[in-house]
């Protein structure tokens, strides 16, 4: 039977790729570029017995905020790929959510963040970019 | 205003937030991939459908684009006092694979990261892309 697929980057040929894929580019401890940004201090990323445990930290003053611990989902850039490149999690504060989308572009980590308020607060759901390195 | 916040881009510098609407209709309109050959999304159109922010999107396929149809998506700004949109997430569930779609604009070209989760134990890995749109 044909594998379903939504578009042709879906379609696979060959041998399926070893499982789980393999976290190693992804773990460490990641910290902001910009010295002086409002949006994400610092991430550690560990691989947990095959799992990608993520634990960030915003802004604050006078110290950054721990989020916590959340388990993300990695994705590799094929079908066929073995090697996580990006990773996806989710943040829920009660006040709001945040989906973190976040990819390595040679060394670098960029962090998309999507926020939303769920507090009549009345700010808006937005937008932020971090980008990351490991010292 | 006190309010939560987990960084320091959530709290509010001044006392009229854009009242947590963001209009996305900076956005409305067809999106084409920059990449002609694209093996991914070949186009999305943005549009507001009985007072719903959407998206519609179309992938690539042989010898005719898939057609993803059209889900809800969640408009977001630059910042928690801007009620202009700038970027959006939408949720596409077609029961083998989840597409996540996470997307931003900047200078005219909207860029777009989907995150593919498969659910059909076809031993796919999930996988991650990063494609580029124009007006």
């Amino acid at each position: 039977m044909p594998l379903q697929i939504s578009r042709t980057r879906d379609a696979i040929e060959g041998p399926r790729p070893v499982r789980p894929v393999d976290l190693a580019l992804l773990a460490g401890t990641w910290v902001n570029f910009d010295a002086a940004s409002t949006g994400v201090h610092h991430l550690e990323i560990e691989d947990r017995d095959g799992q990608l445990i993520l634990r960030t930290w915003g802004t604050g003053a006078p110290e950054p905020q721990s989020w916590g611990e959340v388990v993300a989902e990695p994705f590799t850039d094929g079908v066929a790929l073995h090697e996580a490149v990006a990773f996806r999690a989710d943040y829920d504060f009660g006040f709001a959510r945040v989906m973190l989308a976040c990819y390595l572009n040679k060394r670098l980590l960029v962090v998309d963040a999507y926020t939303v308020f769920q507090d009549g607060s009345g700010r808006s759901p937005y937008f932020q970019r971090d980008h990351f390195y490991v010292p | 205003m006190d309010v939560s916040s987990v960084r320091l881009e959530d709290r509010l510098a001044r006392e009229s937030p854009g009242g947590g609407q963001v209009d996305p209709s900076p956005m409305f309109g067809t999106w084409h991939n920059t990449d002609k050959k694209t093996g991914g999304i070949v186009r999305m159109a943005l549009a507001e459908r009985n007072g719903t922010f959407i998206v519609h999107a179309w992938a690539a396929g042989s010898p005719d684009l898939h057609d993803w149809g059209e889900v809800a998506a969640t408009a977001h700004a630059a910042n928690v006092h801007s009620g202009e949109g700038m970027a959006f997430s939408a949720v596409y569930d077609f029961g083998f694979v989840e597409s996540i779609l996470a997307a931003y604009t900047k200078s005219g070209i909207l860029v777009l990261d989907t995150f593919n989760t498969f659910k059909d134990g076809s031993g796919r890995s999930n996988y991650f892309t990063r494609e580029f749109f124009h007006r």
